[in-house]
């Protein structure tokens, strides 16, 4: 009790203003402290309330349908058995498996091009050609995903329509693994080389001139021991890079074909993603067949922060080029 | 240097040229995509875009009540009306340069509303609306009526009949115009919420923090929220914004309102970010200079940091509007996927972006469309990140 006294008589010693300008000074300091509370608070928001709607549909029985289990929604292999809303036997097992699946063979073929790419820019091309370049990949970067995600849809299906017949598959007009992964790559190819160019060229000059000084040719130098040097920049970028082609919605949900069941690892298969799966069924407003997106969003999330965690783990192991 | 080793080198060297092609492939390719099947769509006239043109019968029973209303003050000489069915007309063209004839105006009390669909298709809300372009009305007794005669003989002809058989019109299709006006409803009130508040977030962590732990905490929060995914900031509309918009205004759904402020959430580490930047690079001898001649902090951050920061504030901006007009993810959900062409705030419509969502989705695919909203959301953004470019390189050259 004293204590709280002794408090208020602060508080009040505090509040108690000499001038205007100061009073002034003090409720503008206070109103900026509140923008940044404001501003912190959001994540704290979204997790708080996707939580509380994605719990809903495992500990609630969904106006008489029954709970829905929760391990079998994450290990089942088919996203709804029986008809929306009559159904409680959701099941995303096969999309997590999906997403991550998709999203790796991304990184894979992005990885190389993008990295080879930064290189280019940071070591090999003249002034220019490398201004121009850069460029180019700023505007790569700033294209929407919407417009990717038509670019997929109106050139790449198409493609590999043909391309399955050649093989003798009938692909649902080329809604495939395939095409996800080449939308995913060409989106996460801006982030990619754009982050491994400034690891590149973060890359110290005497490690170089080290390496041109022992007999080592500038192409030698530059793919054994530039890249060896930023790998832990380049790493870093492919984290970004599979943060993005995780979280990537709207262009995924215009070429994955949105499988039911699964898991697909070939090529020409429909798939379906952890988001695109979130934008099916938009027309529900109420009941378990909305509550479920949250729940699917929890796992998104959930897929997210794993893989992030346990990609730094490895950048950690993989460890960085100290040249003392 | 041994020929064997030239050679391996240059076959390296090669690898990178090829790579570095791609993305010069990739970005001519998405360009001429968008542009080969979007530009025939692309002029003025795309308001008035009939590429999808809907056509409609519409038969009416024997009217007794008709319409009361005088021709409206706000109509110009070139519409022509009709006061017992409420309707004025006006001569236009399309594309082609052909003779058409617009609905100009629909009174309240028409009898027109009372129209039945003959083609019994079930529309939600059928009837003669503003912009439809009226093809022919047919009567019981007399030859139709044409758009080669002109909207003067057509009014004429209507109006001098209690009944028609039918009148033929279509939608223009593709209300490119409502997407359009939302669009900027969205990035003012977007920028109304998150700008303030990013701002000042900015300058609190620049200019007043102390630092300790709190600080660095807040700091972390923030950072947090550029690695969200939008399609998980579109949840956080669904279930926060949402219900509240629809609590405290008169909206029924998702809307303009709960989508800007979902956007404002997912750009405020952007702004808050790049203000930082340019506040950062404000030398400290400005600001104790002023404290020195008697400023407290506030005057000082005011009238000293703010103004050199403005650049700063500038390119959070642009980069900010840039961000808005292609977000889609977080917007399906937070603003919903219908295409609307009377916009309010508080009403269902959509972005640009999710526009070409909407038409993607649709059975079939309108792609040509989508690419034409493409094109302008292309040229929008990339000026945008051209200008930032331009802007950020004159702001570090200032001060050097």
């Amino acid at each position: 009790m004293h204590k709280i006294h002794e408090l208020y008589t602060n508080m009040r010693e505090k509040l108690r203003f000499n001038s205007r300008k100061e009073r002034v000074d003090f409720i503008i300091h206070s109103m900026f402290l509140l923008a940044t509370v404001v501003s912190a608070s959001f994540i704290i928001i979204i997790v708080i309330f996707i939580a509380q709607e994605g719990m809903i549909p495992f500990v609630t029985d969904n106006d008489g349908l029954g709970a829905v289990n929760l391990w079998r929604f994450l290990t089942g292999f088919t996203w709804l058995k029986g008809t929306a809303f009559q159904s409680n036997l959701y099941a995303v097992g096969y999309i997590i498996i999906n997403t991550l699946y998709v999203a790796f063979l991304s990184l894979l073929l992005a990885m190389p091009i993008g990295v080879l790419t930064a290189l280019f820019i940071a070591k090999i091309a003249p002034k220019k050609i490398a201004e121009v370049l850069r460029t180019i990949v700023e505007m790569l970067a700033a294209i929407p995903s919407i417009v990717y995600g038509l670019f997929g849809a109106g050139l790449i299906l198409p493609w590999i329509y043909e391309f399955a017949k050649i093989f003798g598959v009938q692909s649902k007009g080329g809604n495939s693994v395939l095409a996800t992964v080449l939308v995913l790559s060409l989106m996460i190819l801006p982030t990619i080389t754009a982050l491994s160019e400034v690891a590149i060229r973060s890359v110290r000059s005497d490690i170089e001139h080290g390496s041109l000084a022992l007999g080592a040719t500038k192409t030698q130098t530059n793919f054994k021991v530039v890249l060896t040097s930023a790998k832990s920049g380049i790493f870093a970028s492919a984290i970004l890079g599979v943060g993005r082609a995780l979280g990537e919605a709207t262009a995924v949900s215009l070429v994955a074909g949105n499988a039911r069941s699964g898991p697909s690892f070939g090529l020409f298969e429909t798939t379906s993603t952890l988001t695109s799966t979130m934008l099916q069924g938009l027309k529900e407003t109420v009941g378990i067949d909305y509550d479920i997106r949250f729940s699917v969003g929890i796992v998104l999330m959930v897929v997210i922060l794993l893989t992030n965690v346990t990609l730094n783990f490895v950048k950690k192991e993989v460890g960085n080029v100290d040249v003392k | 240097m041994s020929s064997k080793r030239k050679r391996i080198d240059l076959i390296y060297q090669g690898i990178t040229y090829a790579a570095a092609s791609i993305a010069v492939i990739v970005l001519s390719m998405i360009f001429l995509f968008v542009f080969r099947n979007g530009s025939g769509l692309l002029n003025f006239g795309l308001i008035v875009n009939d590429y999808h043109a809907q056509f409609y019968n519409g038969g009416i029973e024997e009217v007794t009540e008709f319409s009361q209303t005088p021709k409206p003050s706000s109509l110009g000489d070139d519409v022509y009306y009709s006061e017992n069915w409420g309707l004025g007309l006006i001569d236009g063209e399309d594309r082609e340069g052909n003779a058409i004839i617009e609905v100009a105006y629909v009174a309240a009390d028409s009898p027109l509303h009372k129209m039945y669909d003959k083609n019994e298709n079930d529309y939600e809300d059928f009837g003669l609306k503003k912009g439809n372009i009226v093809t022919a009305i047919k009567f019981y007794d007399k030859n139709s009526t044409l758009p080669i005669y002109g909207a003067e003989f057509m009014i004429n002809e209507l109006d001098t009949e209690t009944v028609f058989r039918e009148i033929d019109y279509s939608n223009l299709g593709g209300g490119i115009r409502g997407s359009l006006v939302t669009t900027l409803y969205v990035i003012g009130l977007t920028l109304l919420f998150a700008l303030p508040i990013g701002i000042f977030t900015a300058i609190y962590l620049n200019e007043f923090a102390r630092k300790n732990r709190i600080t660095d905490m807040l700091r972390s929060l923030i950072e947090v929220l550029t690695g969200v995914p939008s399609i998980i900031f579109g949840l956080m509309g669904l279930a926060v914004f949402v219900p509240l918009t629809v609590r405290y205004t008169s909206a029924d759904s998702a809307n303009l309102l709960s989508g800007s402020l979902t956007l404002a959430v997912i750009l405020l580490p952007v702004i808050i970010r790049s203000t930082e930047e340019s506040l950062k690079v404000v030398p400290d001898d400005f600001r104790s200079a002023s404290l020195a001649l008697g400023a407290n902090r506030t005057q000082t951050t005011f009238k000293v940091v703010l103004p050199n920061a403005l650049p700063g504030i500038m390119t959070a901006t642009l980069l900010a509007i840039g961000r808005i007009i292609g977000e889609s993810a977080a917007l399906i959900f937070a603003i919903g996927t219908a295409v609307k062409d009377d916009i309010s705030i508080f009403g269902k419509s959509t972005t640009l972006a999710v526009h070409i969502w909407s038409l993607m989705t649709d059975e079939p695919a309108n792609i040509e469309l989508a690419s034409t909203i493409a094109i302008i959301i292309l040229i929008i953004v990339l000026i945008l990140n051209l200008t930032v470019k331009l802007v950020s390189r004159r702001f570090i050259k200032t001060y050097e």
